[in-house]
């Protein structure tokens, strides 16, 4: 069960009426996370962790401590408080410490916890997995996957009178399948959805060992420069590697894809990517479960980041904002993302491509080159040729050098967006609205023969 | 129900329910080292006989309390730990049971330690574990193993918590002021980041293990601007199960002048370009290499399909231990959680199996893999080699890989100078740097932190732009030159991430000076 409004605003009243420094900040964070998973059609782990914990920073002047505590009792809370107050006092000052944030500050209601989400248990899981195993077994295809459940709150509160709660709750869906003979492997998942009646484990199994099937025996073509198809997860995991570049800091102080060309000049105001590129954070937005809560308890508040190529905004965190003499943009270039799409099925793309690649999955992204966001990856879970419009058959998987800032300059179609996790696991906040993409001269390195 | 008894405390003062981390305080009230004498032993009876009752074939109840310290300085500035503006410190306590019922796991865990709670979540474990067996299709096997009470812990010279505050600061400090002192320096950060771990394991099966581990892990990164290229340079530091003594050894203020240079040169060093090279691997390289394409595909439980969602699976089949040759005669690989100092040294896993240390790689030949007590009749082996590890209380605990090192070369093995005397045309790398290999471990590309030049036998200039690929078993077999013991040594990761949720492990890997003939460099940047 996760806790109220009224119970997180009783503990962290608590906490700052304990407290005797100068300012202070608190932060809760706790509920259920829950996960099934399986392997070879059969579950290997289910699970129920319960947790808490409040982080206490005091504040003497500019030294500031923090310390966290998971009990909430008054002899806790205490000897936590008197911990960190002796912390902070023995701190050198930190000149970039921000005064904090005061009230009022308005965030945008809505409701992100739905009791079908809450309410999302183990036996309702393990059913979940046996309608999706059974699939796998007529097929004949073996079934791995994990289904995470959060049931969830972020709250705290500061000395200035500032107070936040937010609760949110989702489940995800993923499937990897294989085949027996260890040649076939497809992929498919929903993710971050609100309310359960959005996971279809049935449909979703027969994508993925669909997938597995026709991925089997794969053969070995040439490294070199593709047209490729990056269905919404692999689109999603490639979008995420530029939002760290729209820091302000970084580019201005020269260590970034975004900086300028002399020192403290950034591309804000540049047309870096095409015309069919735009991003924006969309706070509140009504599929996304995120956070309307930005940096230290500002309201977010929706921003765009990329539109139509051209940067801008870039993330301006407090301290930097005022350095600089600008409004801090609390919104994080990570939040409630949304790049826009388009009216391009994942089949018309196919149609219209003469010689390309179809991208089921991305795997171990790692950054290359901060300064050009050369990444490389991995190609997984059913890669695929296609010739003169149509799906010729499956291809041994690539690694690949590319960087999103060549790619976002190259795309010739995009769909419809849908939402899909941008990180590499699914443990952490992080669904936005990603249309599937079809890019052109992508650049595939090696080959690889693992499946 | 969780929620109203939280409700209902605020507060109290002097309840038993909840009070001040109850196992902080039943850890003072233990003597230590007397497992059967310990307030846990009484608490961890009461979840095996309730597992027991309500029909479990097995079960364990984990206590641990971890505390995580760490101070970071950056450009002079005492910078955060935990997004605070603050160093900080953070506790965290509770338990994990984990029961077998109808042939299932069934895990729950909570913060909450008390003879309530205790009986809850073993009962929410097993209805996880009935729940679950609707969808069984096998059922789970475990490798007997003998029951012990005992008590290990890691060897400390110096707690963390014994050096101030002041001390630690001004440490970081010298550090920060000698780089920033070189010009093209723009940014400095230095920290330092100690974990304990105290836990205790009763099992079903008779075990009562009490462990307690230190963790440290120091180093520097120093960033410099010339010529419009940025680039970083990282001190690399083995992190280490030991104390403060890790840092006080480092010799990073001996060094904070070199690696800044070196970020500097780093900025004009002219690309590496495309080709065939020989690589000359420090151990502070190695070690990633080592992690990520002999350790991880020696996994079983990778092997066997359980990762295959997510972390992948191997290139490795089970029928390949004793067949398949992984490298060239001089590849001998070892995994060790016994090695004074190995962050993944224990003296028990999390099943209670002691800990072992054993080849997996001979001359250059597959012989074994890693295994824990429910997958080692996967290769038909009747007892596990102890790789089952949670990262918290928090967490189900399932295969993490332990140290794997790789064996320094027989005596009159040539020294790191002798190898790259004998070196016509390589690179030499030096620390971390990016690394991505696919899900069967079998195409990797490997980054490093600095590189230079080896021409005709002579280490000459640094270079920029080096990335390599490996595939795994033609890489290995490459290897022709390790250098001695004396050369060996022994680096790691703090962030070994795999499972669903994901969990952290602490791997160290021990390496002695490699060279690998002919592998293609630079093609990233091609």
């Amino acid at each position: 069960m996760a806790y109220s409004r009224d119970e997180i605003k009783q503990i962290t009243d608590k906490v700052l009426n304990m407290c005797k420094a100068d300012a202070v900040e608190v932060r809760f964070s706790g509920g259920e996370r829950s996960a099934t998973r399986f392997a070879n059609s059969s579950i290997t782990a289910n699970l129920i962790e319960h947790d808490q914990e409040v982080q206490i920073t005091v504040r003497y002047g500019q030294k500031a401590a923090s310390a966290t505590t998971h009990q909430f009792d008054d002899d806790s809370l205490k000897r936590t408080i008197d911990a960190v107050q002796a912390l902070a006092r023995r701190k050198p000052d930190n000149p970039e410490l921000m005064p904090l944030v005061k009230p009022p500050q308005t965030y945008l209601e809505f409701d992100a916890a739905l009791p079908s989400a809450v309410n999302f248990g183990p036996a309702e899981r393990a059913r979940m997995v046996k309608a999706s195993t059974d699939i796998c077994e007529k097929k004949g295809v073996l079934g791995a996957g994990y289904i995470p459940k959060f049931d969830w709150v972020d709250g705290s509160a500061n000395s200035e009178g500032l107070f936040t709660y937010f609760h949110y709750a989702d489940a995800s869906f993923i499937l990897t399948c294989r085949t027996p003979d260890q040649t076939g492997s497809g992929w498919a998942g929903t993710t971050g959805v609100k309310d359960i009646k959005n996971i279809d484990a049935e449909m979703l199994t027969n994508v993925a060992a669909d997938k597995a099937i026709k991925s089997r025996k794969p053969r070995a073509i040439e490294p070199g420069n593709y047209t490729v198809i990056l269905e919404p997860r692999p689109a999603a995991r490639y979008l995420s590697l530029m939002t760290n570049s729209l820091n302000a800091r970084n580019a201005e102080e020269g260590r970034s894809f975004m900086s300028g060309k002399q020192r403290g000049e950034t591309r804000l105001g540049e047309k870096v990517f095409g015309d069919n590129f735009t991003l924006r954070s969309e706070i509140g937005n009504p599929i996304l479960r995120q956070s309307p809560i930005g940096q230290d308890g500002l309201a977010a508040r929706s921003i765009t980041w990329v539109e139509k190529g051209v940067v801008k905004n870039l993330f301006y965190d407090r301290f930097w904002a005022n350095r600089q003499k600008k409004d801090p943009t609390g919104t994080t270039p990570n939040m409630s993302l949304v790049m826009e799409g388009g009216t391009t099925s994942v089949e018309e793309m196919i149609k219209s491509t003469k010689r390309g690649l179809l991208v089921s999955f991305f795997w171990y992204i790692r950054p290359v080159d901060q300064m050009t966001l050369l990444n490389t990856g991995m190609t997984r879970d059913g890669l695929f040729l296609i010739e003169n419009g149509e799906i010729v058959g499956p291809v041994q998987n690539f690694r690949w050098n590319e960087s999103p800032a060549v790619s976002f300059n190259n795309i010739s179609a995009l769909g419809p967006q849908v939402p899909m996790h941008t990180g590499e696991a699914y443990d952490n906040p992080g669904t936005a609205l990603v249309p599937a993409m079809k890019l052109e001269d992508f650049t595939m390195t090696s080959i690889s023969p693992a499946v | 129900m969780l929620r109203r008894e939280f409700v209902k405390t605020l507060g109290a003062t002097g309840v038993a329910l909840y009070a001040s981390d109850l196992v902080g305080d039943l850890i003072a009230q233990s003597p230590k080292a007397r497992v059967m004498e310990s307030r846990f032993k009484g608490l961890s009876d009461l979840a095996l006989s309730e597992a027991r009752r309500l029909g479990c074939t097995y079960a364990d109840i984990r206590f641990t309390r971890n505390v995580n310290d760490s101070v970071a300085v950056r450009d002079r500035i005492v910078t955060d730990s935990f997004g605070f503006g603050a160093g900080g410190m953070e506790t965290s306590a509770g338990f994990g049971v984990r029961v077998i019922h109808s042939g299932v796991w069934g895990f729950a865990s909570s913060p909450f330690v008390t003879e309530g709670d205790i009986k809850k979540i073993t009962a929410q474990a097993t209805e996880v574990a009935k729940a679950s067996a609707v969808s069984k299709r096998f059922e789970v096997k475990l490798a007997p193993v003998e029951a012990y009470q005992d008590y290990w812990s890691v060897p400390v010279q110096q707690k963390p918590e014994d050096v101030s505050l002041d001390d630690k600061i001004a440490f970081l400090m010298k550090i920060n002021e000698a780089a920033l002192k070189v010009p093209g320096v723009i940014r400095v950060q230095s920290n330092m980041a100690f974990d304990y771990e105290w836990k205790y394991l009763a099992t079903s099966e008779g075990s009562y293990l009490e462990q307690e581990i230190w963790r440290t892990s120091p180093g520097f990164t120093v960033t410099a601007l010339k010529n419009g290229k940025a680039k970083s340079r990282t001190f690399s530091v083995a992190p280490k199960s030991a104390g403060y003594e890790v840092v006080l050894n480092a010799k990073m203020l001996e060094n904070v002048e070199r690696i800044a240079n070196e970020a500097v040169e780093h900025c004009t060093a002219p690309p590496a370009g495309v080709g065939l090279k020989d690589l000359i691997m420090t151990p502070a390289h190695a070690m990633l290499t080592i992690h990520e394409i002999v350790a991880h595909p020696t996994e079983l439980d990778r092997v066997v399909g359980y990762e295959a969602n997510y972390a992948g699976t191997s290139f490795v089949k089970t029928s390949d231990v004793g067949k398949l040759m992984m490298g060239s005669k001089l590849f001998n690989v070892t995994c060790d959680r016994t090695l004074e100092g190995g962050m993944c040294t224990v003296g028990y896993d999390d099943d209670g199996v002691k800990s072992q240390r054993w080849p997996i790689i001979r001359e250059g030949r597959l012989v074994d893999l890693q295994t824990n007590r429910e997958t080692a009749h996967y290769i038909g082996q009747t007892a596990s080699k102890g790789c089952t590890f949670a990262t918290s209380w928090r967490n189900y605990p399932f295969l993490r890989m332990p140290n794997v090192h790789v064996e320094p070369g027989p005596p009159g093995s040539p020294t790191p100078e002798e190898i790259i005397a004998d070196t016509r045309d390589g690179i030499l790398i030096d620390g971390r740097g990016s690394y991505s290999i696919d899900q069967q471990r079998f195409n990797g590309q490997f980054g490093g932190d600095a590189f230079w030049e080896v021409k005709n036998g002579k280490k000459t200039r640094m270079l920029s732009d080096v990335t390599y690929n490996a595939i795994t078993t033609d890489f290995w077999q490459n290897l022709d030159a390790t250098s001695g013991k004396e050369s060996w040594e022994m680096f790691g990761t703090t962030g070994d991430a795999k499972g669903q949720p994901v969990q952290i492990n602490h791997p160290s890997h021990g390496s002695p000076w490699v060279r690998i003939r002919r592998i293609m460099v630079g093609a990233a940047f091609s």
